[in-house]
């Protein structure tokens, strides 16, 4: 391909050329044909094809690279598939040189562009021997949740002095997931005034399957022969057997709005990555705890990962999470009224939104409390966010908020437990606030 | 992974306090309300829209990078542009002689011809050397459309020197090499002053981690073989193709001898027309070469080779 320098020096051989006839001068011709000769001489030995002369669109040329480029190949690694948000990610490209030629080659490995390099480079100059491979290492630092790709790795071979160039695409892609970054709840609720911040739904006292001792009572048919208390037999006389505590499990639901609304303000700073961190922080807890928790994100689609318990568990909620796209504009009445029928009555529900945007969140809230389900909403502030980013003037900033604080008394006055969560707040004090410790 | 708190006693937020629902923030610009509600200066983004020139030219023209002090490399090319520079003033002098240039179509003054394209020359010499010193690339621009400005003739097809000391102007042969010579000294320095601001530009990324280059000098040594070679390839394939008006004659004389005397005495062909005619001819030829994608099949070729 041309370059703009060779466009340049294309553009001024010609009209010196043109001028030079018109003009019947010599030396205007000559210095046409030099320049022609330079550009000639650039094109054929510094590895290009032009598409043009073929007729060929760029698009429809498959083959753009022509032979100079076909012999290189590229494969990389990574060092994990899934890490946390402000992880570190170690990439190595091996580039080989199949041909027998040395090859001074560009490469640039594409990585998104919300990623930094922390270490080394994804763009190499480098000669490359041949039939030699290299290895390009370089780290990047994640700093936001989602699904990525790595490639494709872009090639470029040109002449010495620029002015025409071939590139390849080498289509090699590595997906990694990053997770939203958790934060430590554990400590939080050990020193709030309650142990537990749910007890209402957690069915404890009551025998069922579990570890811990209940009661003795007599034995029946069917009974496993295991669970025989043999010291009862042997005081009473009668076969008495071990009944076990239910443990203590309760189906925590998390709510997660991912309309379009709730990426108002910066990309890093904004009401979604503060919720999914939220949603990720909580499950974390809430299943370290051996309760269940099921999660529902809703924008375009209400995606539900159903209530379970186990660290496998909380891999699929951090995966869902960490797919949560912004989009469409779905009202919560919607998702209440879908997931009301399948949730344990008295369930605790934890709303994550910045209620932004949905006249139905107050009735779909009354909802839930009407049926006695414990609410809490965490309410990151986009207001905060925007003025914060300067991109809401103050008067704007403060009729909103006013507008903002009569919704938060509102749910307050139905007993949702909410919380205003303004960008500086941790999550355990913005939880701390909502819960009233 | 977690976060990393501050402290991780969090205690104080609960002890005997209630948890503000405000932040700092929010409270400080409510305080701070009644100063007006224009939109901070800082908020509105830059757009920077190109001019006509820096859309023709496909970017701006004034780089955002600062480059860093020049390395040995970037010092010598810097050397030769000096070097290149000084001698194509001189050749511009002498090969474009005031007599054909736009001041003398224009004024009609010679006096006032020999000012204008001294002062022209003079301008494209200084503003390359202050281009490359400072590396900046607006001033070798200037420095190349100068030169270009000064070469511009409006005179007839013959070659005039405006100072000929040497007595080129007897053999049509030296004053053939001298145009050839001017024009591939013009079309290095052209490739030098654009050479110094290319390599600070890849001087500054390497020193900024924002490239990696293995192996510098066998990029570099490349990059000086051809400074060396394309120039005196150029030089002779441009006197093969400026010298048709010989060569023609030549080939059609295996087949009839009187055909090519009278080429060879003909007006069309050794006038601009004949050096229009073997160019075209050349052209035409490498035209056709590149139709049948020649550069690919010289590759496959070279590749074979190797293997």
């Amino acid at each position: 391909m041309w370059s703009r320098k060779s466009a340049m020096l294309g553009s001024l051989a010609v009209s010196m050329y043109l001028l030079g006839l018109t003009l019947r001068n010599t030396q205007l011709v000559t210095i046409a044909v030099v320049i022609f000769v330079f550009l000639t001489w650039a094109a054929l030995f510094g590895g290009h094809a032009d598409v043009a002369s073929t007729g060929r669109r760029a698009d429809e040329w498959k083959g753009e690279e022509g032979a100079a480029l076909g012999n290189v190949s590229a494969m990389r690694k990574l060092s994990s598939a899934r890490i946390f948000e402000d992880g570190e990610l170690d990439v190595t490209l091996r580039m080989q040189n199949h041909s027998s030629l040395a090859k001074i080659l560009e490469v640039r490995d594409r990585v998104p562009e919300v990623m930094r390099i922390k270490k080394g480079s994804n763009y190499i100059l480098m000669e490359l021997g041949p039939r030699r491979e290299t290895l390009i290492e370089y780290t990047v630092e994640c700093p936001l949740r989602g699904f990525y790709s790595l490639g494709p790795v872009a090639v470029r071979i040109q002449d010495a002095f620029g002015l025409f160039h071939k590139e390849k695409e080498l289509h090699v892609y590595n997906d990694f997931l990053v997770f939203p970054k958790m934060e430590d709840l554990s400590d939080t609720f050990v020193k709030s005034r309650v142990p537990k911040i749910f007890t209402g739904a957690v069915n404890i006292r009551q025998p069922g399957p579990g570890s811990e001792f209940y009661s003795l009572r007599e034995y029946f048919e069917g009974d496993s022969f295991r669970a025989i208390n043999w010291s009862a037999y042997a005081r009473s006389g009668k076969l008495m057997v071990n009944e076990r505590e239910r443990d203590a499990v309760s189906d925590i639901i998390i709510i997660v709005d991912s309309r379009a609304v709730s990426e108002t303000g910066p990309v890093s700073r904004n009401a979604l990555v503060y919720s999914t961190r939220a949603a990720a922080s909580l499950t974390k807890y809430f299943l370290g705890r051996r309760d269940s928790v099921g999660v529902i994100t809703y924008g375009n689609e209400v995606v539900s990962v159903d209530r379970d318990t186990g660290k496998k568990q909380l891999y699929i909620i951090l995966t869902k999470l960490s797919g949560a796209v912004a989009g469409g504009n779905i009202p919560l009445q919607v998702v209440v009224n879908r997931i009301m029928p399948h949730i344990n009555k008295g369930s605790p529900i934890i709303f994550l939104s910045n209620l932004e945007d949905d006249p139905t969140i107050v009735n779909a809230l009354r909802d839930f409390r009407a049926r006695n389900f414990d609410v809490t909403v965490l309410s990151p502030s986009s207001l905060e966010f925007e003025f914060d980013a300067k991109r809401l003037d103050r008067t704007g900033y403060e009729v909103m908020k006013t507008e903002r604080d009569v919704l938060i008394s509102e749910l307050r006055g139905l007993g949702v437990n909410i919380m205003d969560w303004e960008p500086d707040m941790l999550l355990s004090t913005a939880l701390a606030g909502a819960r009233g410790f | 992974m977690t976060i990393k708190k501050p402290s991780g006693d969090t205690s104080h937020l609960y002890d005997g306090k209630t948890v503000r629902s405000a932040a700092p923030s929010r409270k400080k610009a409510a305080g701070q309300m009644g100063i007006g509600s224009e939109i901070p200066k800082d908020a509105i983004p830059e757009v920077e829209i190109p001019t006509f020139i820096e859309s023709l030219l496909g970017g701006p023209l004034v780089p955002k990078m600062k480059f860093l002090p020049p390395d040995k490399m970037v010092q010598n090319l810097q050397i030769g542009v000096y070097g290149v520079l000084i001698a194509l003033a001189l050749l511009t002098f002498i090969v474009s002689p005031e007599e054909g240039s736009i001041w003398y179509m224009m004024t009609g003054s010679l006096g006032f011809a020999f000012i204008m394209q001294m002062i022209v020359i003079i301008s494209a010499t200084v503003a390359g050397f202050w281009g490359t010193f400072q590396r900046d690339a607006r001033f070798s621009i200037a420095s190349n459309l100068l030169f270009i400005l000064a070469i511009l003739r409006f005179a007839s097809s013959k070659v005039t020197l405006s100072n000929d000391v040497f007595g080129f102007s007897d053999s049509p042969t030296m004053l053939s090499i001298l145009v050839v010579v001017y024009a591939v000294l013009l079309i290095m320095y052209f490739e030098l002053s654009n050479g110094v601001i290319r390599y600070s530009m890849l001087d500054t990324s390497i020193r900024t981690n924002e490239v990696y280059v293995m192996n510098p000098k066998k990029i570099v040594g490349k990059y000086h073989r051809s400074l060396i070679l394309n120039p005196i390839l150029a030089t002779i394939m441009a006197m093969i193709v400026l010298n048709a008006n010989n060569i023609l004659p030549f080939i059609v004389g295996i087949f009839s001898e009187d055909v090519a005397m009278r080429m060879e005495e003909s007006v069309e062909l050794i006038s601009v027309y004949g050096v229009a005619l073997g160019t075209l001819f050349v052209f035409l030829v490498v035209g056709g070469l590149f139709a049948l994608n020649l550069p690919t099949h010289l590759q496959n070729y070279r590749e074979n080779k190797a293997e």
